[in-house]
C-alpha cells in the first residue's frame, strides 16, 4: 500500500530564500492587503470624494459591482477622516452594531434593515454609502443633498497601472530597480477584465506565482 | 515628507537561516532630515502570513531603542538584539505564506512615522508539543457560537412563523428537510450497504519523513459491488480572503498521491475484509498549519466508489509538526525559506546529497563496497545540484527509469565531481533546454549506478 513518495510542488522543491527575491520583492504585490495598506495603497482622489461629505445631512453613495472599489474607496476616506467610523454589514449575520462617525460609512448599505436605515438617516451624519441599489430616494426623503459614484467607468488602464505600480513599489525588498507595469500590459488587462479591477488582481497574482525562484524580467501579461 | 528615514542591518546576510528561539542581532540606523521629536524607536520580531488569505501576523518580541531628540542631519544607528519567534515557521507557497520579519517604526508624535523592515528566514527547533500549544487558538470555539447563533435565530425565526402564518412552515421547514436528505445521502446510503466502516490511521502527529499506518475493516450488510477503494493523500494550502459576502476561499493543493487499495469487485455480504494502510510523508514536507484565514492541511481521505450510490468517504487529518531534533533534521527545501544555503543538497534520511556525492567518489573504485552504498541510497529523494554535461539522444529502450516522453543527460556534481544520470520528465524539458550546461538545481531520487559509464542514476521529481 505504501505508494512511492512523491515529490511535492516542483516549482518550489528545489529552491531556497524569498521566492522574489530575485526581482527585488519580499512577496507577490498582488494578494491579500490588510485593510491599512489597501488604504494606504487606494489610487483615489480622496480630496474631491471628501469634499462631498464636510457637511451634515450630505451623502455620498458609491454604487458598482463587486471589485469595482467600493470598500478601496470607503477605506482611504476612513484614513483621510480621524473621526469617522466604518461598518461592514455581513449578509449572513443580523445587522450589528454601527458607531457614530463623521462621516459614517456603511459598506453594504443595502443591506440596512429598513427600521435601521431610517434611524441613522434621521442622525443627519455625513455618509458615506458603499451599496448596490441606490438609496437616493429613502436619503432624500431625510432631507439629504446626495452625491453618486457609479464605480466602474473610472477604472481605465492607466488607474490599473497605477494601482498595481503602487502594490509593486509597497512590496519592495530593497533599493534597486524593481519591475513595474506598463501602460500597454494595463491596456490589455482593462479589455480583457474591464473593470474588475479585483479580477485583474487575481491574474496578476497568478502571473507573479508562476514567476517564484525566477530571473530575467517579470512578466505581468502574457 | 518624513522628517527622517529608516534602515535596518542584519548581522547576519539575507538568507541566513535563524533557528526558532535563536537570536536576531543588527542595528538600526536613522538619517535624520530634520529635527525632529521621537516619542520611541521601537524595533520588534514578528511574523506576518503573505498571499491570497487575510493577513495575519504576530509579534514575538519589542525593544524601545531610543527616546529623545534628533538634530537635522544627524545620522545615528542603534544596535539591538531580539530573539526570533519559534512558530509559525517560514513557509513560501502558492497562495500562502510565512514570513518573519525585523520591523522598526518611529514614533513622531502628530507625524508620519517612518518605518522600515527586514525580512529573516527561520526554522523551528521546538518539538510538536510546542507547535501545537502554539498554535492560533481552535475556531471550533467560533464555529460553536456561530452556529448556536444561528440556530437560536432560525427557531425564533421558526416559532414566529408558527405562530403567525402555519402555512409558512413549508417555507421554514424546507432548510431541515433539506438538511436530512443532505445528510441521508452522505451518511446513511452507503452504510445501509456496507454497515460500520472503520478507518483508522496513526499516529496522527508525526514529522516530515514518517511513516503512517491503518486499517480500513469492512463488513458489508449485502453484497456490494464497488468500483474501487481509494486512499487519497494530499497536503493542500486553504486560504479565505475577505469575510462576509466577499469571502472567497482559496485552495491549492501541492502534493498528491492516490493509492488504489481494491480495485473494482464485488464485497460478499458479512464477509470482513481488511486492508493495511501506509503512507510516507515527503522528507522535505512543510509542517501543518492552523492561522487564522490560512491553513496548510496533510490529509488522508479513504472512499469508497459504489456504482450508482452515493460513495463512502472519510478523511482524517495528520498533524504535520517539527520533530525536536533540529539539528538532525534535513533542511528543508519546500517551504522554500526553510532551506540551509549551506548545504547543497536536502538530505534523506539524514543524510545529504553533498555527503552521498563525497562517499561514492571516495569509494568509486571498490565495486563491492559500491554496490552496497548504492543500495543503501536508491530510493532516497534529495535536493540534487547538478551540472549538465549533455543530453543523451538515446538512453535505451529497456532503461526502465526512463519518463514517458522525458530523456536522460548526463552530468556531474560539483565537487567532488561525481558523475551522474539524470532522467529528466517531460515536463523539465523545457528548463534543460534552457540551461544548457548550466548548473541545474532539483529534487531527484537515486534509482541505481550505471557501471557501465560509471555514473549515479538519478530519476528527477516530475
Amino acid at each position: 500500500m505504501d505508494g512511492p513518495v512523491v515529490p511535492l510542488d516542483r516549482r518550489r522543491a528545489p529552491h531556497t530564500g524569498l521566492p522574489w527575491a530575485w526581482c527585488n520583492l519580499w512577496r507577490n504585490p498582488f494578494g491579500e492587503l490588510t485593510r491599512e495598506e489597501r488604504a494606504e495603497l487606494a489610487v483615489v482622489d480622496v480630496a474631491t470624494l471628501a469634499s462631498h461629505v464636510h457637511h451634515p445631512r450630505t451623502a455620498l453613495q458609491l454604487i458598482g459591482e463587486c471589485g469595482r472599489g467600493k470598500t478601496t474607496r470607503m477605506l482611504a476616506l476612513l484614513r483621510h477622516f480621524p473621526d469617522a467610523s466604518y461598518v461592514y454589514l455581513d449578509e449572513d449575520l443580523p445587522c450589528g452594531a454601527i458607531a457614530e462617525g463623521v462621516p459614517l460609512m456603511i459598506d453594504e448599505a443595502q443591506r440596512l434593515p429598513r427600521k435601521v436605515m431610517h434611524r441613522i438617516f434621521a442622525t443627519g451624519l455625513p455618509l458615506v454609502l458603499a451599496t448596490h441599489r441606490d438609496l437616493t430616494r429613502p436619503l432624500k426623503k431625510a432631507g439629504y443633498d446626495v452625491t453618486t459614484y457609479q464605480l466602474g467607468d473610472t477604472n481605465n488602464a492607466q488607474l490599473v497601472a497605477d494601482s498595481a505600480n503602487r502594490r509593486i513599489e509597497a512590496s519592495r525588498l530593497g533599493p534597486g530597480p524593481i519591475p513595474t507595469l506598463s501602460r500597454h500590459d494595463a491596456d490589455r488587462l482593462v479589455s480583457r477584465f474591464g473593470s474588475d479591477i479585483r479580477g485583474i488582481e487575481g491574474y496578476l497574482y497568478e502571473q507573479v506565482q508562476l514567476q517564484v525562484y525566477s530571473d530575467g524580467e517579470m512578466r505581468f501579461v502574457d | 515628507m518624513a522628517k527622517c528615514d529608516l534602515s535596518i542591518e542584519l548581522a547576519e546576510d539575507a538568507n541566513f537561516l535563524y533557528e526558532g528561539g535563536g537570536t536576531v542581532r543588527g542595528k538600526v540606523r536613522v538619517n535624520v532630515d530634520q529635527d525632529v521629536k521621537c516619542s520611541g524607536l521601537v524595533v520588534e520580531s514578528v511574523w506576518k502570513t503573505h498571499g491570497r488569505g487575510n493577513v495575519t501576523s504576530g509579534t514575538f518580541a519589542s525593544a524601545t531603542l531610543f527616546q529623545g531628540e534628533w538634530v537635522a542631519g544627524q545620522v545615528v544607528e542603534y544596535p539591538f538584539e531580539l530573539p526570533v519567534g519559534d512558530w509559525p515557521p517560514s513557509y513560501h507557497g502558492h497562495y500562502l505564506n510565512v514570513d518573519h520579519y525585523i520591523d522598526a517604526r518611529v514614533k513622531i508624535p502628530w507625524g508620519f512615522d517612518p518605518k522600515a523592515s527586514e525580512p529573516i528566514l527561520m526554522r523551528p527547533t521546538c518539538g510538536p508539543e510546542a507547535a501545537v500549544t502554539k498554535k492560533a487558538p481552535s475556531r471550533s470555539v467560533f464555529a460553536g457560537i456561530f452556529i448556536g447563533v444561528f440556530m437560536m435565530i432560525w427557531c425564533s425565526g421558526f416559532m414566529f412563523f408558527m405562530v403567525q402564518n402555519p402555512f409558512s412552515l413549508i417555507c421554514v421547514g424546507i432548510f431541515p428537510v433539506l438538511f436530512a436528505v443532505g445528510y441521508a445521502i452522505k451518511v446513511l446510503l452507503p452504510k445501509y450497504l456496507l454497515g460500520e466502516v472503520v478507518y483508522e490511521v496513526s499516529p496522527t502527529v508525526v514529522a516530515p519523513g514518517d511513516q503512517v499506518t491503518g486499517e480500513l475493516v469492512l463488513r458489508p450488510r449485502k453484497n456490494v459491488s464497488i468500483n474501487a477503494i481509494t486512499l487519497d493523500f494530499e497536503a493542500r494550502e486553504v486560504c479565505i480572503s475577505g469575510s462576509g459576502s466577499n469571502k472567497t476561499t482559496h485552495k491549492h493543493v501541492f502534493f498528491e498521491q492516490t493509492t488504489e487499495l481494491q480495485s473494482a469487485t464485488t464485497l460478499a455480504a458479512g464477509q470482513e475484509r481488511r486492508f493495511p494502510i501506509s503512507v510516507t510523508l515527503p522528507e522535505d514536507a512543510p509542517y501543518t498549519l492552523d492561522l487564522p484565514s490560512n491553513d496548510l492541511i496533510w490529509a488522508t481521505t479513504l472512499r469508497i466508489d459504489i456504482p450508482r450510490w452515493p460513495d463512502w468517504s472519510k478523511e482524517i487529518a495528520l498533524q504535520v509538526l517539527p520533530s525536536g531534533k533540529p539539528m538532525e533534521r534535513p533542511s528543508r527545501s519546500i517551504g522554500g525559506a526553510s532551506a540551509d544555503l549551506d548545504s547543497d543538497a536536502a538530505a534523506a534520511g539524514g543524510i545529504t546529497f553533498a555527503e552521498t556525492a563525497n562517499h561514492l567518489w571516495s569509494i568509486r573504485d571498490d565495486s563491492e563496497q559500491l554496490a552496497t552504498l548504492v543500495d543503501a541510497v536508491t530510493g532516497l529523494s534529495f535536493r540534487i545540484e547538478a551540472f549538465v554535461e549533455r543530453r543523451l539522444l538515446y538512453a535505451g529502450d529497456e532503461d526502465p527509469h526512463l519518463f514517458k516522453d522525458g530523456y536522460a543527460v548526463w552530468a556531474h556534481y560539483g565537487e567532488p565531481p561525481l558523475p551522474l544520470v539524470l532522467y529528466v520528465p517531460h515536463q523539465l524539458a523545457d528548463e534543460f533546454e534552457q540551461i544548457g550546461r548550466d548548473r541545474w538545481v532539483g529534487q531527484g531520487t537515486i534509482v541505481g549506478w550505471d557501471d557501465r559509464h560509471r555514473r549515479l542514476q538519478i530519476k528527477l521529481n516530475a
